[in-house]
């Protein structure tokens, strides 16, 4: 099983990462032990958008080829999206209250339009369950999304404009810039690790579930048929 | 006696029924919760990123949403049995409509805690608002102010859930009602949040708690003819 | 609070969050998978033509 080997791997490497990046590393000069919180904080922001590219391009996949699997993975970015937002979101609170002083900044684009993501993305695992067959289903979660990525990208192109508020030089500047980067990339390969193996695993259950709602489906259809064919063999012969 | 018991048993036995499918179709009532607090976040978005502003009008902005959620909840809560027919039903076993109303007050009651509850850490993190030792005439003012909110939504509800334009009505025709309940739980949370600068806190909920009372009467002696109808 | 006990509730719950989704997810499949697999094994049992007329 490639996928059980994936797992592991992946916590071997998180674990890994982890270590790294709270005891190896030193305590920044600036913000002291906060600073480690960025290293989960930053990669879950990351993948949360990897998420989403996916979403939103398997959601483009499903209208153009109309084939169901396409839109299991769609599923799939989502849900996995909609966790790793929250995680950047909280990772950024529990980072902020220590060297911000609030949980929370109006002022900072970047915390208020992910929460603005965070919102479009559960509104839109929630429409998904709306019960609906899966043709209907898929195309208009598609159709939905389609706005949801034209917004993110506008707002990813103002994500990356570089600090608004006050001091510009408490968010990244790191004291010994090397090894943050290093403790970054690593937590980052290491949640790219996790995020590979989560999406397939949600994948494959989507496509089970699939397939019981088909057979759930096709049973019903089946017992209508005998019941139409059954009255319209009682009729009376000529 | 035994009349205000099957009074009594008949009220819970409704409560318990509602909170029941609430908590089957958890989905809904977490629609709902996610509904309110997106209303605070858009609230942050329209009030500015002055964040003096946002903690002063903090009390104000959750009760809101509160009221909004609360529309969407007692409307739920009449929706599931307008669906089924059952509520012909409803009108016509022979049980003290008062009982109905009162369990399914009870049950919009308790729904609408639980969302206000699940709201203040909302409010906390994104208005910077420290809840800490106010928390106890916070509950107060809440447990307060839902009960007068289900009291007069439960009413309302079962008036315009036949209705064609439902959706509209409900809040168009009980949101007046509503408005002294709102002031009296936003000063209430405004004074306890405060530290009650002015010693008012008292006196505002005893308000609420007089509002609730005369709420909980109307409503029980109109519910049956809105019912009808 | 001190930083550390910020730096613990990142992690815990990013962490933790992760391999409880991851949990559920393994549990959900299981699950999953042995109902399809009933479904399957009824299905052949009795089979299902599409167009069961006399």
């Amino acid at each position: 099983m490639k996928t059980r080997a994936l797992g592991f791997v992946a916590l071997a490497a998180v674990i890994a990462a982890a270590i790294y990046g709270l005891f190896v590393v030193p305590a920044d000069l600036n913000q002291g032990d906060a600073q480690r919180i960025m290293y989960v904080h930053v990669a879950s922001a990351w993948l949360a958008y990897a998420s989403f590219g996916v979403t939103a391009l398997a959601g483009i996949g499903y209208l153009w080829r109309r084939d169901l699997r396409f839109d299991a993975v769609a599923l799939a970015g989502a849900e996995v999206g909609v966790m790793f937002t929250a995680f950047a979101i909280w990772g950024g609170m529990m980072w902020g209250k220590p060297v911000w002083g609030v949980y929370w900044q109006w002022e900072d684009p970047r915390l208020t339009t992910t929460a603005l993501l965070l919102a479009l993305y559960v509104g839109y695992l929630l429409l998904r369950r709306l019960p609906d067959d899966p043709a209907r289903r898929a195309a208009r979660a598609a159709a939905v999304d389609i706005p949801i990525v034209h917004f993110s990208v506008l707002w990813w192109r103002g994500l990356h404009q570089g600090p608004t508020i006050g001091d510009p030089s408490k968010i990244l500047n790191p004291s010994a810039p090397l090894l943050f980067v290093a403790a970054l990339m690593a937590m980052v390969a290491a949640f790219t690790l996790v995020w590979w193996y989560l999406m397939i695993r949600r994948y494959e259950l989507a496509r089970v579930e699939w397939q019981i709602e088909e057979h759930g489906r096709l049973g019903r259809i089946t017992a209508a048929r005998r019941a139409v064919a059954a009255a319209t063999s009682e009729e009376p012969a000529g | 006696m035994s009349e205000l018991r099957r009074a009594a048993a008949v009220a819970v036995a409704i409560a318990r029924k509602d909170a029941t499918s609430e908590l089957h179709g958890r989905q809904a009532a977490g629609s709902t919760l996610f509904f309110a607090a997106l209303v605070l976040l858009l609230f942050g978005f329209a009030l500015g990123p002055d964040s003096q502003r946002l903690t002063d009008a903090a009390p104000g902005l959750l009760w809101l949403a509160i009221v909004f959620g609360g529309l969407l909840t007692v409307s739920r809560l009449h929706q599931l049995e307008a669906d089924d027919g059952a509520l012909e039903q409803l009108a016509l076993y022979p049980v003290d409509r008062r009982a109905v109303y009162a369990g399914k007050a009870l049950a919009g009651a308790a729904a609408m805690l639980v969302l206000g509850g699940l709201l203040l850490p909302v409010v906390a993190i994104l208005y910077a608002i420290p809840i800490g030792a106010a928390w106890l005439p916070l509950l107060a003012a809440v447990v307060l102010g839902a009960i007068g909110f289900a009291a007069v939504g439960t009413a309302y509800a079962g008036l315009t859930v036949r209705l064609r334009a439902r959706e509209v009505m409900l809040p168009l025709l009980m949101l007046p009602i509503v408005a002294p309940l709102l002031l009296a739980a936003v000063k209430a949370t405004g004074a306890s949040l405060s530290g009650d600068p002015l010693g008012e806190l008292g006196s505002w909920l005893q308000l609420l708690a007089a509002f609730d009372v005369i709420m909980l009467v109307v409503g029980a002696g109109t519910y049956g003819y809105l019912l009808e109808d | 609070m001190t930083d550390v006990e910020f730096v613990i509730a990142a992690y815990a719950v990013i962490l933790g969050g992760i391999g409880l989704y991851a949990a559920r997810l393994a549990r959900r499949l299981r699950i999953a998978r042995v109902t399809s697999l009933q479904i399957r094994r009824a299905a052949d049992a009795a089979p299902l033509a599409p167009d069961d007329r006399r």
